[in-house]
């Protein structure tokens, strides 16, 4: 890809989830650790959408964190527009003016003690991009960028519905004026007449501003919706990189095509849901090999052994060996 | 599934629920009627706050003091349940009535092993020895899926998964073979892998033992799959009632057929979606008239002042919208 916004290479993620040193010493146990990413590579073209899909544990959120630095990475390479941002306190704040990021719960997000105008003006007043006077005006045109009154800057959070603090997050989120948006899961905690609304809303703001966004959600058809490219993930590990829309078309990784088949279907298509046995295992202790291979259909003796390396697909990327072997004969 | 002879099992006539408060008495539920028929599956859809919850804890009697009854009247198999005393009460609730909640790792009690609470709940109900409620709990847990069921029933709740913890749940409220049995969001905190085999799970089982469901759930793809009928609720009201094919095909209130339209589906090619403005009014703001008017395209002059109720529409479809009835709605603003 020529020039993309982000690229993230090789990002490892462990999270230390050890007894403490005491109960180590006396039960003779040794450090344990959590893999919530393992070798996540993907790359944002400016102004598309990119999702991450996954179940809960697989890694969403953590890559989130990770690409907006809320979070150190264990292991690889974080670059937004060519210059590394993975490096922890030493990012310029011209470059950390330009991503932003909505979380999912804005009941917990917006601080309650704080009036809205305060809220969405502090990304501003932070960043020094405008005086007092300026940064009050530009809220209130934000509120109304956004769908609310430009005379809700004095209110409080508690005064708002869930879809409305949602906006004053996308609001606070555009003050600072960035390019790159990562949304974790910003529709899960409303309801779908409110959904819908936050998603038009986003497509609107991102044809106006050209906005990139990296969307995670656990939600499929919210990211057909709104997702130019997709990435699925499973256990920490990105199994298929695919074209949006083709990714339901032609799933080409047993888990992408498993957790299509598992999605209700509202179109009354007559489908019964292909029964999809086992859980997520545990990411203290994954199965070797590939990781899905415990609950895969195909799995044949070398995905109990290999970790599959994403090989390019009719659609994309995607990490299989089956689908290698499918393609040798 | 309407068959005029059958009685329902469950009929829920103009039921209101209220909640009194510092500020005025809120309506959470404003005359709700319903039937659910032997074996049937009803779906019951709505928003946050639409009162989903709320109507399945008055059928079972567990809404919260102050709330309470205000009116109306729940028949089981034509019995009154809602003006039971406690004790009436509790024979009726796990016995004939059995529930899952959304929360499966709250609905168990982590201090008990999955078998005692099993066998807890049989002997309560059932007259049978520890020994055949034990073989019982172990079929049961067998039925429900959990592998190696004789050996698991000895775990605690903490053992399991948010998959297995939720069929744990649903063996402990079948297993006192009820007639109905309320799911409140069952699947809501479970990953879509496992909410397919959850589901497949509580329809199959409940068929085979001829108990009737009523599915509470905000997710329509669910209530697609598994529903025979499907009743949308609105800010405390019924919108609509009727087979769940033509309610989501072709719905007949506008609030049905904008929340149908605002959902992204697998197979849609369009760029946007549909919108409902605003959001649904709070309870001690319910417009006058029918409580959608302010959001309907719609609405016309008789919508902002009388309100609605459910009209047979044929087919076994009810719908509260006077776009139906025009000529009513005239005659009543007149009168």
């Amino acid at each position: 890809m020529p020039d993309p916004l982000l690229k993230v290479e090789g990002l490892t993620r462990r999270f230390d989830v050890s007894k403490p040193w005491l109960n180590r010493v006396i039960e003779r146990d040794g450090k344990q650790f959590l893999t919530a990413n393992a070798d996540v590579s993907f790359e944002i073209a400016r102004g598309e959408t990119f999702a991450l899909v996954g179940e809960s544990g697989s890694g969403k959120s953590t890559i989130a964190k990770m690409v907006v630095g809320l979070l150190q990475p264990s292991a690889g390479k974080i670059t937004f527009d060519g210059q590394r941002i993975d490096a922890g306190a030493g990012i310029p704040r011209s470059l950390r003016r330009r991503f932003q990021m909505i979380f999912q719960d804005p009941f917990a997000s917006l601080n309650p003690r704080w009036r809205v105008g305060d809220i969405i003006c502090e990304p501003i007043l932070t960043f020094g991009l405008m005086n007092q006077a300026e940064a009050r005006a530009e809220a209130a045109r934000l509120l109304e960028v956004v769908g609310l009154s430009a005379t809700d800057v004095t209110k409080y959070p508690h005064e708002f519905s869930g879809g409305q603090r949602q906006r004053i997050a996308i609001a606070r989120a555009l003050s600072s004026k960035p390019e790159f948006i990562v949304c974790d899961e910003p529709t899960s905690a409303l309801d779908v007449s409110v959904q819908a609304q936050i998603l038009n809303l986003m497509r609107d703001l991102q044809d106006e501003f050209g906005l990139t966004y990296l969307l995670i959600s656990h939600d499929l058809s919210v990211v057909r919706h709104m997702a130019t490219r997709i990435g699925v993930l499973y256990l920490g590990r990105l199994v298929e990189v695919a074209e949006g829309k083709r990714l339901f078309s032609e799933p080409q990784h047993p888990y992408t095509r498993m957790l299509l088949d598992a999605v209700p279907d509202l179109a009354l298509s007559g489908r019964r849901r292909r029964r999809v046995d086992g859980e997520i295992p545990n990411p203290i202790s994954p199965p070797p090999g590939c990781a899905f291979h415990p609950r895969c259909p195909l799995a044949f003796d070398r995905c109990r052994v290999d970790i599959p390396q994403p090989r390019t697909t009719p659609i994309g990327r995607a990490a299989c060996h089956a689908l290698e072997a499918a393609e040798r004969a | 599934m309407t068959d005029a002879v059958t009685e329902p099992l469950l009929s829920v006539r103009d039921l209101v629920v209220e909640f009194p408060t510092r500020r005025g008495v809120l309506r959470a539920l404003d005359r709700v009627s319903f039937d659910i028929m032997p074996g049937e599956v009803l779906g019951m859809v709505g928003e946050s706050g639409a009162g989903k919850s709320i109507t399945g804890a008055s059928i079972i009697g567990l809404i919260e003091p102050p709330g309470r009854i205000a009116g109306g009247e729940i028949r089981l198999k034509g019995e009154r349940i809602d003006n039971l005393r406690p004790e009436a009460m509790r024979r009726v609730r796990g016995r004939r009535i059995g529930m899952v909640f959304q929360d499966p790792l709250t609905s168990l009690n982590p201090l008990y092993t999955v078998a005692q609470q099993l066998i807890e709940t049989i002997r309560t109900h059932m007259d049978v020895s520890e020994a055949e409620a034990r073989k019982r709990a172990v079929a049961l847990l067998d039925r429900v899926g959990i592998p190696a069921a004789a050996r698991r029933i000895d775990d605690y709740p903490h053992h399991f998964s948010g998959g297995m913890r939720q069929r744990v749940v649903i063996a402990l409220a079948l297993c006192a073979e009820p007639e109905l049995v309320i799911a409140d969001e069952p699947t809501t905190a479970l990953d879509v892998s496992v909410q397919a085999q959850i589901i497949e799970v509580l329809k199959d089982i409940c068929a085979e033992r001829g108990a009737a469901v009523m599915l509470i759930t905000h997710d329509m793809g669910v209530i697609a799959e598994t529903a025979d009928r499907v009743a949308v609720l609105y800010a405390g009201r019924m919108a609509e009632t009727g087979p769940v094919r033509e309610v989501i095909t072709e719905a007949l209130h506008p609030y049905t057929a904008g929340l149908m339209g605002s959902i992204p589906t697998l197979t849609q090619e369009t760029d946007r979606l549909v919108q409902i403005p605003g959001s649904m009014p709070r309870l001690d703001a319910i417009p006058p008239g029918c409580a959608f008017n302010p959001r309907c395209e719609h609405a016309f002059a008789p919508c902002r002042e009388i309100r609605p109720d459910l009209m047979p529409q044929g087919g076994g479809r009810e719908v509260a919208c006077w776009l139906y009835d025009p000529a009513k709605a005239g005659e009543l603003r007149d009168a």
